[in-house]
């Protein structure tokens, strides 16, 4: 790829922004500019549910039929697990940064936390979900069963598909196939994990934090 | 732990030209929306935002169990999400340091999804709660 460049600040190490100067039509990466599409398409998505669960949450007398929202709820367990996913944040934005500066360690380090951590939030929602069966509310039962479980399985699959990511990128790294030159993939990754994490703080304020009725 | 704006760009054809190690930014003049070259912050930034969300996180909680008026509290719960999505947006996503592109792309979706459901929303509650 053949540009002409320019001396970038004095300092120890300009950074150039991998969104920036690729030889494309735009100017920017065509791999980000995937991701962000998608991401962009994603928003419609996740809207489409959550909007579902604020159309039918609190109509008990026709579509509660079963155990009710305030009588399954565990917005401690729940407070706990969300706190996770928001650490596994922190922990995959780490990521990006040590394979930045070249980091190789690190970055195995960070990106095996934040597959942890998204491992210890999807065991939560196993249990949550298997308590909520056990209390009798299943897809079917009522609409608050069918929205919870459509919007909170689905979100649990986007995290359960990011966890396989994460450790795709940890086996490349651990075979020396992730050198600092591929960061791109770790930062479209890591755009992945932190919208699925954003998506998280909105339905953890929709269906445990705002009150029933 | 060194900063994490020292990073050198990983995606694209950079030559260093000067002996003080100073990296070389390409000058992009076909690719105006791509012509800006920016820092990606540091861990500590990154931690002390973790900490904001922890503590907005907590204050969400902690809201959720006092018996303020439940329109005062959906509206407050409202906007510590949304802080706590612009947060994370801005910074983990580095939407605030990156091309101005992306930011105009996903924003597209999020003001789009806003305007449709939020519409659907106005339309169709008062009909569901009649059915």
């Amino acid at each position: 790829m053949a540009q002409a460049v320019v001396p970038a600040q004095p300092g120890p190490l300009a950074h150039a922004d991998p969104g920036h100067g690729h030889d494309t039509n735009t100017g920017v990466s065509n791999s980000k500019l995937a991701i962000w599409l998608f991401l962009s398409s994603e928003a419609l998505f996740f809207g489409a549910f959550i909007t579902t669960y604020f159309l039918y949450r609190g109509r008990d007398t026709q579509f509660l039929k079963g155990p009710k929202p305030e009588e399954l709820l565990n917005i401690p367990f729940t407070s706990v697990t969300s706190f996770i996913l928001l650490m596994s944040s922190l922990t995959m934005v780490l990521a990006l940064a040590a394979i930045q500066r070249g980091d190789e360690r690190q970055l195995r380090i960070w990106l095996l936390a934040t597959a942890l951590f998204g491992l210890t939030f999807i065991s939560g929602q196993v249990y949550e979900f298997t308590e909520f069966y056990r209390e009798g509310l299943t897809l079917s039962s009522n609409m608050f069963g069918t929205s919870f479980f459509v919007l909170t399985g689905l979100h649990g699959a986007h995290v359960t598909m990011g966890i396989v990511w994460l450790l795709l990128l940890w086996g490349r790294s651990a075979q020396g196939r992730l050198p600092q030159a591929k960061s791109e993939a770790v930062e479209i990754a890591g755009l992945y994990w932190h919208f699925v994490d954003v998506v998280w703080i909105f339905i953890f304020t929709a269906i445990y934090l705002i009150p029933q009725h | 732990m060194t900063d994490g704006t020292d990073v050198a760009d990983p995606g694209t054809d950079v030559v260093p030209a000067d002996a003080e190690g100073g990296a070389l930014v390409p000058a992009d003049a076909e690719h105006p929306v791509a012509a800006e070259a920016h820092s990606h912050p540091g861990p500590r930034l990154y931690i002390l935002i973790a900490l904001v969300l922890v503590i907005l996180t907590a204050f969400e909680v902690a809201a959720s169990y006092t018996d303020v008026n439940s329109n005062l509290l959906i509206a407050l719960l409202a906007i510590m999400a949304t802080a706590k999505f612009i947060l994370v947006c801005a910074w983990y996503m580095h939407m605030k340091q990156d091309a101005p592109f992306f930011r105009r792309v996903f924003t597209i979706g999020i003001v789009g999804a806003a305007i449709v459901y939020g519409i659907v929303l106005l339309v169709f509650s008062s009909t569901v709660l009649k059915s």
